[in-house]
């Protein structure tokens, strides 16, 4: 039996041991498969192999076991690849069989190419970034819960690049380490000085590399956003992901510097292919040290990116969810509150916030998806940090989010969505490519007048798309694709936002404090570790509740939209049947209801009103404004 | 299995090229291939493409050989052909470029420095490329399916498939060697060397039998005017978007042409490419890199162009029983219409049209004279009543079709453009929204707020189907042959159904009526109705998924394919129908003149009325329009009108023939009276007669409107009749 350390750090071992007893028969490959898989479902043993995620690739062991949590962000042509291949030995003649499976490169001796008994067999592979938008409270916390014993390299200098931020805060001492758990529970007024010296130290550091580093774009959904990105070969069953997919990879790790495909000879490769151009080779080989290889051992698709709640389906979970949902009413009215704090006291608002934050595509019916609930926050005070302070309480609660200043330059010059770049042929990220429930934060407030260029009205349809529709149409330069999305967008502006939304609460601000930035910060600063968990998880956990309607209650909703039309039929129509529906569905949610009751359905119906109202006294005090 | 007979297989080749014929109309036996034959040997053809079709008559097993070997019998073949060609040619070839005189003096070389005695075949010391002039292709058989980039796996490695994509790239058409020909610096000898792969290592030494006895280390020299070149392509095709399962990346694949399928294709073409599946293996460095890798291409054998409409789908072949049953079940055209955006509640009067636009009529051009057999349609509402939607639905759902809004985002717009190219500085036409339509339809969302100068163009294609350039020199038309689907948003937030529709739209008459239809999809409380929407809203909430209690909408493809079949029909208006026609028409006249109408009827109505029938004769997959079609057109105009009026029911009540002839009277009698300075109320009873009839009364009606008013006391008819006084 090979020990542990075997496993994570020579898994191809292992496989060439199973290989070598199954010789000739082919379930070899599922024995290696099962035997992996065991080991990634124990909850234990998966902590201890090392994530890419928060460990710098040059401390890992080339052709060890490592993992990825990231976001397929493009797929590449199938490859063929010998899965098995003779060798023959120059000298002695004597032929070997060799398995080529998990890896890039063959071993040294001549290859048969025309043996009998090699197989070609069949990869896929996908480009993947870390997931992102990726809130830094996320990856605090797999960092944390991971048990991998990494031995960093004694050749190790500290200014390197492309290790991950956190990873830097672990090398860093413990004072230091102490101000950054500060930074993510910001207590003080000094947070914000805090988060600028952040910044600064990011935008020297990346300063400071540019000029070393090589121009290779990773093309990364979101800008500034740090990370590996991998080229994660796939072996079985690379039908069933799809691109956006956000996945943990275990895999082996490659990083084999002859497969860095930008090689010096230019005269060879424009004469032996004349169709791969440079730039496709950049593409597609990047420099192993850059983006590394991984071969696919076991592939867990991730539902939600939450490391606070246990993996799914497991009996831990079970036990987990039972425990949570007694207490989930305290903990429901406790967020409650606090976002009603930060809202300025206005609790209609926070309610709707709340609802906002749990809300998520739970089907789709044809062109129609359901369950989505963006928000428009109106009204918000126009003194500019509130919406960045806004943005940074919600970076807190949920797992990864976005916030996109949707000012004149940014909408006419951003990429928001992504293209295919046929010279390279890949596909060229936007920051529409996001996870599925990430938050997208459109800040309105921003917006100012002026002329929108070509780009901008497209990047304008792009966003109304994702509201309306939770699609992006990625351009494919010859025709579009519709790759279906699940984004929670909530926009803020002063009034009436230019893009659509199914639901507008105006903000009423129930205090004025003097200083805005004070008060938001001591708001902030009251909720504990723990607390803040909890929001975390019950986020996480009342998204992923089941739901049904009853048929009695069914009956009910139906008789009461018949009877509110009676009565008036410009006050209701279907759109408002289905967001009353909506706001119903995700207020059960939010008290752990799994099925709807008529008080809930009452409760929001009421709720509703309450905002139509508000909306129209706004429009009323609006009139009367010269 | 026992190693094939390829010398055998060779022969059966041979045999297929000289004895296959077909019979043509007057049983005289035509030898398809035997004729190539002689114009390649005469030089007057290239290519040669097999047709497996024709194999599969006389040896199906050959077919499935080379389906499965693809690039073996494409040799065995030239090797046969090379072979018969002596004995196919009738005269002398004129050499037309320097490898003809090359290939004649060196077969001349050959038989004079030959041993008489030694029979054996001349032409063995060259390669046999070198000596070719012509090309063989196969032409995959038509029972095998086109397949999918994502679908052409490893287990189809040296297998003839045909794929269907889009070229996203070509590169230049560059000469390849096929074969190098030296000749040694000592001797003089000439060797040749043939080329399959990408690179070749170049000889060096003269392998001739003087220059080894002696070893005088001749040098070969590399003779470009001897060495034969072939063109060479290399294209990358991408999977077409609709063969893309949801959530992936089109796959795209490498396809090498050579030859006569050089220069076929640009970027941006529809293709569908067959060829040998093959692996491509690097050699040196590159080799040592890509390790266990094999990268694969397509040795293209056909390539042929296509246009997206006929390529869309599997609609190349017919529909099956089962499938056309499934369509054709009693109330198909409810079903159908049904299918279209089954999401969206109700509207079924506005589907069915929007199913006929799908569908269109028959196109009529009489001695040159044009009239479009396009339906457009215009969606007029309040805010929110899913109009966008069903455009976007329609976008999806059609074969061929742009979404735009009337503000079209690009500088191009809706009709076209012309473009400086950034390269070359030419002035470039680029086509807009209506011309990338050709043939499809058209959605243009906000049609209200369209550019003024789209505006006027719009005009033209929807009556001439053409858009018409005259900018920076450029003068020209383009087809615009499409169906245009507009969605407009009132001017006034509302529908005011007591203004004109000009009012509510601010858009001209003359725009409108160009429209086959124009509903107004209005938010109208109904009880049963309301009930009937909640149900399915909560439905769809609760489940996910369509009621069970409706039909299951038609499958999108399955919707597609009968759509394209039923194009392809092209119904006649029969003889007698075209009275029933002209009589409805003019009633029609008739009613618009007494009505207070705010929809025009105009000739363009009765156009409109015969495109609609046709259409649904179409659907119906028949050849003659039927009566009920008729019907059916005209209930759509009517239902289409009905959505325009003014609500009926908040109105008191309808007005009978007797309320309006009274006004009428009335009018006749105001008029009268001012004529004769005010003096009396009285109406001469030809008078009313006359202008009763032509607002289309029967006299009578008038009669009855008469008595009824008199009784009522209104008005006083004289003992003869002849004249009304109102009292």
């Amino acid at each position: 039996m090979p020990s542990v350390d075997d496993w994570i750090n020579n898994p191809l071992g292992i496989v060439e041991g199973i290989f070598a007893q199954g010789t000739g028969s082919p379930d070899w490959e599922k024995k290696v498969l099962d035997y992996f898989k065991d080991k990634m479902e124990e909850n234990v043993s998966r902590t201890w192999v090392p994530s890419l995620n928060d460990v710098p690739l040059h401390y890992l062991k080339p052709n060890g076991l490592v993992r990825f949590r990231c976001l397929v962000q493009d797929m590449f042509a199938p490859e063929f690849y010998m899965g098995v291949y003779e060798t023959v030995d120059p000298t002695t003649e004597s032929k070997a069989l060799k398995c080529g499976k998990y890896k890039d490169v063959t071993e040294c001796a001549p290859v048969d190419f025309n043996s009998r008994k090699a197989v070609t067999s069949e990869r896929q592979t996908f480009y993947c970034v870390p997931i992102p938008g990726e809130s830094a409270w996320v990856k605090e916390n797999y960092a944390g819960s991971s048990q991998a014993r990494v031995v960093p390299s004694t050749s190790y200098t500290p200014n390197r690049q492309k290790r991950s931020f956190e990873e830097d805060e672990e090398m860093d001492s413990q004072p230091q380490r102490q101000r950054e758990t500060n930074a993510g529970t910001p207590n003080s007024a000094d947070f914000r000085g805090n988060g600028d010296s952040r910044r600064q130290e990011r935008g020297a550091r990346s300063s400071a590399a540019s000029p070393v580093s090589s121009p290779l774009d990773l093309n990364f959904p979101l800008p500034g956003e740090q990370g590996p990105a991998c080229l994660v070969k796939v072996y079985e069953g690379f039908e069933s992901y799809k691109v956006n997919d956000t996945l943990e990879v275990f895999g082996i790790l490659s990083v084999d510097p002859a497969l860095s495909g930008v090689n010096d000879e230019k005269e060879a490769s424009s004469v032996l292919d004349p169709m791969e151009t440079e730039e496709e080779q950049r593409a597609h080989s990047p420099p192993a040290s850059l983006v590394p290889r991984l071969h696919v051992l076991h592939i867990q698709p991730l539902q939600h990116n939450n490391p606070l709640l246990p993996p799914a389906a497991s009996e831990e979970r079970r036990a987990f969810l039972s425990s949570f949902l007694s207490e989930l009413d305290s903990v429901r009215s406790e967020l409650l509150k606090y976002l009603t704090h930060v809202l300025l006291g206005d609790a209609l608002a926070a309610e709707y916030l709340l609802l906002h934050l749990i809300s998520t595509v739970y089907a789709r019916r044809d062109v129609l998806p359901l369950g989505k609930f963006a928000l428009n926050l109106s009204g918000c005070p126009h003194s500019c940090p509130y919406t960045e302070r806004l943005y940074q309480i919600l970076q807190q609660l949920v797992t990864s989010s976005y916030r996109l200043g949707m000012s004149l330059a940014n909408m006419n010059g951003a990429r928001l969505v992504p293209r295919k770049d046929y010279v390279a042929n890949r596909l060229v990220s936007g920051a529409l490519q996001l996870p599925s429930n990430a938050c997208l934060f459109l800040d309105e407030t921003q917006l100012e007048q002026g002329q929108l260029d070509a780009t901008g009205v497209r990047n304008i349809t792009a966003l109304g798309n994702v509201i309306s529709w939770q699609k992006v149409d990625y351009d494919f330069s010859y025709h579009q694709m519709e790759f279906p999305c699940n984004i929670n967008v909530l926009v803020t502006s002063e009034a009436r936002s230019l893009l659509p939304s199914d639901c507008r609460v105006h903000l009423q601000p129930q205090l004025t404090p003097p200083d805005l930035e004070e008060y938001l910060g001591a708001v902030q600063a009251a909720q504990l570790p723990s607390q803040l968990n909890k929001y975390r998880t019950y986020l996480s956990v009342a998204r992923e509740l089941d739901y049904n309607i009853a048929e009695e209650v069914t009956k009910a909703v139906e008789d009461d939209f018949v009877d509110m039309r009676k009565d008036d039929p410009q006050s209701i129509s279907a759109e408002d049947l289905h967001r009353l529906l909506v706001v119903s569905r995700l207020l059960s949610l939010s008290f752990g209801q799994t099925s709807l009751s008529r008080d809930t359905w009452l409760r929001a119906k009421n709720l509703e009103m309450v905002r139509m109202n508000r909306i129209q006294q706004q429009k009323c005090a609006n009139g009367n404004e010269p | 299995m026992a190693p094939k007979d390829y010398l055998a297989e060779k022969d059966k080749c041979k045999r297929f090229l000289q004895e296959f014929y077909s019979e043509d109309d007057s049983g005289k036996k035509v030898f398809k291939y035997g004729a190539q034959l002689v114009s390649l040997a005469h030089r007057e053809q290239v290519a040669l493409a097999v047709d497996l079709d024709d194999i599969a008559e006389e040896d199906p097993e050959l077919v499935e050989s080379i389906c499965e070997n693809a690039k073996r019998y494409t040799n065995l073949f030239a090797d046969a052909v090379h072979e018969l060609l002596p004995e196919y040619r009738e005269r002398e070839v004129v050499a037309k470029d320097a490898l003809d005189v090359y290939i004649e003096h060196r077969l001349m070389m050959e038989q004079r420095g030959r041993d008489p005695a030694d029979t054996r075949d001349p032409r063995n010391q060259y390669p046999p490329e070198l000596m070719r002039r012509f090309e063989v292709y196969f032409r995959p058989p038509s029972t095998a399916k086109p397949k999918v980039v994502r679908d052409v796996k490893a287990d189809c490695i040296g297998h003839l498939v045909t794929v269907r994509g889009i070229v996203t790239r070509a590169t230049e058409v560059k000469p390849m060697m096929a074969v190098a020909t030296y000749t040694c610096d000592q001797c003089g000898a000439e060797t040749y060397q043939p080329i399959q792969s990408p690179t070749f290592m170049p000889l060096i030494m003269c392998p001739s039998q003087e220059c080894v006895t002696n070893k005088s280390g001749g040098r070969l020299y590399l003779q470009t005017r001897g060495s034969k070149f072939v063109k060479f392509q290399e294209l990358r095709i991408q999977e077409h978007s609709d063969q893309v399962p949801v959530g992936n990346i089109p796959r795209s694949m490498t396809i090498f042409a050579r030859g006569e399928n050089t220069r076929v294709a640009q970027p941006g073409d529809h293709v569908a490419v067959s060829g040998t599946f093959l692996p491509l293996l690097r050699t040196g460095f590159r080799q040592a890199v890509q390790g266990l890798l094999s990268e694969t291409y397509l040795e293209a054998h056909s390539i042929m162009l296509m246009n997206k409409t006929e390529d869309d789908e599997l609609g190349t072949e017919d529909l099956s029983e089962e499938e056309l049953r499934q369509i054709t079940e009693e109330d198909f055209y409810e079903k159908l219409a049904g299918s279209i955006a089954p999401e969206i509640f109700g509207h079924e009067d506005v589907k069915k049209a929007l199913l006929l636009l799908l569908v269109g009529g028959v196109e009529q051009a009489p001695r040159g004279m044009k009239i479009r057999g396009n339906i457009n349609i215009c969606l007029m509402g309040d805010p929110g009543v899913a109009k966008s939607q069903l455009l976007s639905y329609i976008d999806r759902l059609a074969p061929r079709s742009q979404y735009t809004t009337g503000r079209g985002s690009s500088g191009v717009g809706l009709t076209a453009a012309v473009m400086r190219d950034p390269i070359t500085g030419e002035m470039t036409l680029e086509g807009g929204a209506l011309v990338l339509a050709d043939l499809g339809v058209c959605c243009i969302d906000e049609f209200d707020k369209m550019a003024d100068a789209d505006r006027t163009a719009i005009h033209e294609v929807m009556e001439q189907q053409t858009i018409s350039i005259a900018k920076a020199g450029i003068m020209t038309s383009l087809n615009a042959r499409c169906s245009i689907l507009a969605a407009a948003n009132p001017a006034y937030g509302r529908y005011n159904p007591r203004k004109t529709i000009e009012q509510n739209i601010q858009l001209p008459a003359a725009l409108l009526s160009r429209f086959d239809l124009l509903w107004l999809i209005q938010d109208k409380p109904d009880p049963d109705a309301d009930l009937r929407l909640a149900q399915h809203i909560t439905y769809v909430h609760q489940h996910c998924r369509q009621p069970p209690t409706h039909f299951t909408p038609i499958d999108m493809k399955l919707m597609r394919r009968y759509i394209s079949k039923c194009k392809k029909s092209q119904p006649m208006v029969p003889e007698a129908l075209a009275d029933y026609i002209t009589a409805a028409y003019v009633e029609m006249r008739k009613e618009a003149r007494v009505s207070k109408d705010t929809t025009f009827t105009s000739a363009r109505t009765l156009l409109s009325i015969l495109r609609l029938s046709t259409a649904l004769a179409r659907l119906r997959l028949v050849d003659m329009v039927e009566k009920e079609d008729v019907n059916e057109a005209m209930r759509l105009m009517e239902m289409s009108k009905d959505s325009l009026q003014p609500d009926k029911s908040s109105n008191t009540r309808a007005q009978r023939p007797s309320d309006v002839i009274f006004s009428l009277l009335r009018e006749l009698a105001s008029e009268g009276g001012a004529r004769r300075g005010g003096s009396g109320s009285v109406v001469r009873m030809a008078e009313a007669e006359q202008r009763c009839v032509s607002r289309g009364f029967t006299p009578a009606q008038l009669q009855a409107a008469l008595d009824e008013y008199e009784e009522l006391n209104v008005w006083q008819v004289n003992q003869a009749r002849t004249r009304v006084t109102f009292v």
